[in-house]
């Protein structure tokens, strides 16, 4: 029942099923979905942790691993994380009060000057859909905001995602100022214009061209 | 040095996208808001080549893109002419500004954003409360604000007109649809063409959006009309339809007043991101395709003019449906983007459209490598895609203001220097 029941919420997440009313995807019409899923799966006793890892997570991977693949597309990932969404509704009381962990903290903001926010959100879903407690600060973001939530939040890495050449630029800066008030905290950067290379000058701790990419990173260093 | 009998610039454009070698490779620098330059990176070129008498113009004030003068379009050999440069031709048209970096430059006078205590610039609705679009500190650009559909479709699209009309792309539209409200528009758009066609012979092009998936994404804000595509198609469809009919309402007047005159009419539709398109083949086969299949019928039926389309990004999964829907034109050929590789797009499309754009790195070479890097790219571009007609020499999108003025005079000069091979 439970195995079954984790199982039916993981092809939820990569189908993007929300609930039982929703016509999308049409090969499930008519089923349960993430919503109704997931308070099932609290009714018999299984805990928040347990759906996190062994529910949303696996189906979150699949999507990053299509959508990396070219066999999905932005549609796809924001239908999976919509449905993903539907889910961590049920499941956030528990987080904010202890009774379940997530592997850590995730800030994420489009840098200054740069309003692009898409990729950053297909981020921020991947890497909260891999467990972690994910802080979205918007676009054009200053260094102050940045290091004002790692304040908040101790231990979190950071991400910047920029989509523009001519803000690419303001990574740097952005990377010293949070490096020189918390020279510990992890810098990861993306977008399109930025690269290997780019993050090594200006002294980021990781590039990734993808969201599974960050996923992996965060994976390695703070869970 | 070539033997070719030497072509009008019109010629050139035209025997282009006709698919007949030209005498030499055709230019276009700012016919289009996607092909030209920022008020920012054109301020910084007319000081650098000399030119500083001439004013910069800022002709589309959400892109912050400069109008190129004619004299520097011409000592670039630049073959093509945006018609709406017919409009705000008196400098009492324009009202002084100041750009981030401190130089001088000139809005459309109707243009009127309120700058900010932190130095951020918005505009509002005639109520004067509701926030339409922003440009934040650092920004080239404004960002739309209100989006009327965010909480879902409406009943009736009675209101659709007056919604689109708040939305800054055509709240704020460049010339000339900054003066589509004006009596007589229309007979002016004409007598102005008709005059612009006798004073210069470089081909001529009306910038008509007709976009569907973008307006789609002004209305419900990218994120969930994305997400519509999926799971909410018909009102998609219902939306996309009463688009339609507005788009071919301005069309019909366009091919009335300027289709006999016009030699490229530009939509445009992002549908790419640099890793993939937005979405996959079938989904832009049920729902937009034959939309803009409509729409390029149009005007091949009540025009001489040729289809263009801008598309950032990874498209070249979608190219061959957007070519049998009519499209003959393409920009910005983002090279950088997944399978937009030069010698794949000629091989693969190279027979079936024309490429405007692809001609240089706008992002990691024009921006940021030395003029002999610069001109090294160009005429690498130019071997692989000016063989056989069938490309227009541009940029892939616009030169943004990191673009030193020595690299752009670098990639005019290597065009002239393959075209006297
Ligand atoms: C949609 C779009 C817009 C929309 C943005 C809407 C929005 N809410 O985001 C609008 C219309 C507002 C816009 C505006 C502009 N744009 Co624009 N835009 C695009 C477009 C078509 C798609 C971007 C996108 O959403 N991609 C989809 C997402 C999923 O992909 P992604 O952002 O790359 O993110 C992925 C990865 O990069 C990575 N990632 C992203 N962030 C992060 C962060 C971290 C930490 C990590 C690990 C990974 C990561 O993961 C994501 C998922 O795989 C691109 C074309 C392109 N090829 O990308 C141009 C593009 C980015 N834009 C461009 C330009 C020039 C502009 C403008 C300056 C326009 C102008 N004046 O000419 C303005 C600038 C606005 C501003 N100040 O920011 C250029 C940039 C060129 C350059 N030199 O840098 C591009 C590349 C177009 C082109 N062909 O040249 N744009």
């Amino acid at each position: 029942m439970k195995d079954e029941l984790l199982k039916k919420l993981s092809a939820c997440v990569e189908f993007g099923k929300t609930n039982k009313a929703a016509l999308y995807p049409p090969q499930m019409k008519g089923e349960d979905g993430a919503d109704e899923i997931t308070s099932q799966l609290l009714d018999v006793g299984v805990g928040a942790q347990e759906i996190l890892t062994e529910g949303l997570m696996p189906g979150m991977e699949k999507v990053g691993i299509k959508f990396r693949e070219n066999k999905i597309f932005v549609p796809q990932v924001l239908m999976s994380a919509k449905a993903m969404g539907m889910s961590m509704v049920h499941l956030k009381p528990f987080f904010t009060s202890g009774a379940a962990k997530q592997k850590g903290t995730f800030i994420i903001g489009t840098v200054q000057g740069d309003l692009h926010d898409i990729g950053k959100n297909l981020v921020a879903m991947m890497v909260e859909g891999s467990g972690y407690k994910v802080i979205d600060l918007g676009t054009d973001c200053l260094a102050e905001k940045y290091i004002a939530a790692i304040k908040e939040n101790p231990g979190a890495a950071v991400g910047l995602s920029a989509l523009l050449t001519t803000t690419m630029v303001n990574m740097e800066q952005i990377t010293k100022d949070i490096k020189a008030v918390f020279p510990e905290t992890l810098v990861t950067i993306g977008g399109a214009p930025v690269n290997d290379d780019f993050c090594l000058k200006i002294g980021a701790d990781n590039y990734s061209a993808d969201p599974q990419g960050v996923v992996d990173f965060l994976n390695t260093k703070i869970a | 040095m070539s033997n070719k009998k030497s072509m009008t610039s019109r010629e050139r454009v035209l025997a282009a996208i006709n698919h007949q070698t030209p005498d030499r490779i055709p230019v276009d620098l700012g016919a289009t808001p996607s092909s030209g330059i920022s008020a920012i990176a054109y301020s910084n070129l007319v000081n650098h080549i000399g030119n500083t008498e001439l004013p910069v113009q800022i002709y589309d004030v959400v892109q912050q893109l400069a109008q190129p003068d004619r004299t520097i379009l011409d000592r670039f050999s630049v073959d093509v002419l945006d018609i709406g440069r017919t409009f705000n031709e008196k400098p009492t048209d324009w009202e002084p500004t100041i750009l981030a970096n401190g130089a001088p430059a000139f809005y459309p006078k109707w243009f009127k954003p309120v700058k900010r205590e932190d130095g951020s610039y918005v505009t509002f609705d005639d109520d004067g409360e509701t926030m339409l679009s922003r440009m934040p500190v650092g920004a080239t650009f404004f960002d739309q604000t209100y989006f009327p559909y965010v909480d879902g479709y409406p009943d009736s699209y009675e209101n659709l007109d007056a919604e689109m009309g708040r939305i800054m792309w055509a709240r704020d539209a460049h010339s000339p649809w900054d003066h589509a409200g004006e009596d007589r528009f229309w007979e002016q758009l004409r007598e102005r063409t008709l005059r612009l066609r006798e004073t210069t012979d470089k081909a001529l092009l009306v910038v008509c959006g007709c976009n569907l998936f973008e307006w789609g994404t002004f209305l419900r804000r990218m994120d969930n009309f994305l997400m519509d595509l999926l799971c909410d198609p018909a009102n998609v469809e219902r939306l996309l339809d009463e688009l339609l009919k507005r788009h071919l309402a301005t069309l019909e007047k366009v091919c009335n007043a300027v289709g006999d005159l016009v030699d490229i009419i530009r939509f445009g539709d992002d549908l790419g991101m640099t890793s993939g398109p937005f979405m996959d083949a079938d989904t832009y086969r049920l729902l937009f395709k034959p939309r803009h299949k409509i729409l390029c019928d149009y005007v091949k039926e009540h025009s001489q003019m040729h289809t263009f389309i801008h598309s950032c990004g990874s498209i070249s999964s979608l190219m061959p449906d957007l070519i049998e829907a009519g499209i003959e034109i393409f920009n910005p050929i983002q090279t950088n983007a997944w399978q937009m590789e030069p010698e794949f797009l000629k091989k693969e499309f190279g027979k079936d459209c024309t490429f405007w754009g692809g001609g240089i790195e706008t992002a990691g070479v024009l921006n940021v490598e030395t003029p002999e890097k610069v001109r090294e790219q160009v005429l690498e571009r130019l071997e692989t895609f000016s063989n056989g007609g069938g490309f227009v020499f541009n940029t892939v999108h616009n030169i943004l203001p990191d673009v030193p003025p020595q690299n752009i005079v670098a990639m005019f000069d290597a065009i002239q220097e393959f075209n006297n091979r």
